[in-house]
């Protein structure tokens, strides 16, 4: 607790220790630390400061692998299907407009437009989720390129496989947002605050995917 | 965020227009790629495409994500991650010596 929510607590304790009210008064100055910024955003910012090093080790990793000559099987960058994971990459880039066109619905206190986008992020989120395991399926069985093969697709699968499971677990949070809203007829000020840090979770899942679409699908060289 | 924070947002008239921004700068790297592919670029194809990318970065964070009309701490935080892990990982492929990207 914060020196100044600290004090707020003292006084409040000190001076109207059976007001009802007191500890509610309490608590909204614990949501509130010296930073001006409240707590659970400022920790999603720190979270996600912190994915970078998680993400940059598995870049490096796929940078280090994906085209050392020597291994069995093939190789990633020989069997890409640019043409189909740009518009996945499309796809994604879209769903970071409709999730922001959500956050400003809300702001403007129009739940029902906040609802819509809600859940076009999510249904764009799935459609990107559906795209990644026709791709995985795609090289499985035409290609025969598994998690196995190779160091080169070990490093591929993982660092594609990472990403799409904070997809998912995006798509999850979008839709229990959009459950709620639903159930309670719209989102309280308290679950506004979540959509925007569920926002910020993934705005951050398109920008790594940025970096991955150019660095591990446009740039990567084939074997030769 | 204080209501004057929120004032200074796009509007969603503005949002679609960075999208459709986005939408164009991913249209070109794709381009680029294909380009590279018939006329071999080499060194330019890989710096105008991590250029593009790194827009493409800079636009979602600073408008989408809001980094533009939060509190500095913010955008201090999230920077500093991201200079230290671009350091680590830049330091670690430049030991290892093997950078394995077109150019």
């Amino acid at each position: 607790m914060s020196d100044i929510a600290h004090d707020a607590a003292s006084s409040a304790g000190a001076e109207t220790v059976s007001d009802p009210y007191a500890s509610d008064a309490v608590a909204h100055h614990e949501e509130h630390e010296s930073t001006g910024i409240e707590n659970r955003k400022l920790g999603m910012w720190v979270f996600l400061s912190s994915e970078f090093l998680f993400f940059g080790a598995l870049i490096t990793n796929y940078l280090l692998y994906s085209n050392r000559p020597g291994f069995e099987g093939v190789y990633p960058a020989e069997i890409y299907d640019i043409p189909f994971t740009s518009v996945s990459s499309f796809v994604l880039l879209m769903s970071s407009l409709t999730m922001v066109l959500a956050h400003n619905a809300l702001s403007r206190n129009d739940q029902n437009g906040a609802r819509t986008w809600l859940f076009a992020t999510a249904a764009l989120g799935a459609v990107f989720l559906g795209g990644q395991v026709f791709e995985f399926t795609e090289f499985i069985v035409e290609y025969d390129m598994t998690l196995s093969t190779n160091p080169a697709a070990s490093a591929f699968y993982v660092l594609t496989g990472f990403h799409g499971t904070h997809v998912a677990i995006g798509v999850i949070m979008l839709l229990s947002l959009w459950g709620i809203s639903r159930r309670q007829g719209g989102l309280s000020e308290k679950h506004g605050l979540n959509l925007e840090l569920v926002g910020l979770y993934w705005h951050f899942v398109d920008i790594i995917w940025i970096v991955i679409f150019t660095v591990v699908y446009l740039l990567s060289v084939p074997v030769s | 965020m204080t209501s004057d924070q929120h004032d200074r947002h796009p509007t969603p008239a503005q949002y679609w227009k960075i999208a459709a921004f986005l939408a164009v700068l991913t249209a070109i790297e794709v381009s680029l790629f294909y380009i590279d592919h018939a006329l071999g670029l080499g060194i330019f194809n890989a710096i105008m495409l991590l250029g593009l990318s790194a827009l493409k970065f800079l636009v979602v964070v600073g408008w989408f994500m809001h980094v533009r009309y939060e509190k500095p701490m913010i955008s201090r935080f999230f920077t500093a991650g991201f200079v230290l892990a671009v350091s680590l990982y830049l330091v670690v492929l430049a030991s290892l010596g093997v950078v394995a990207i077109r150019g």
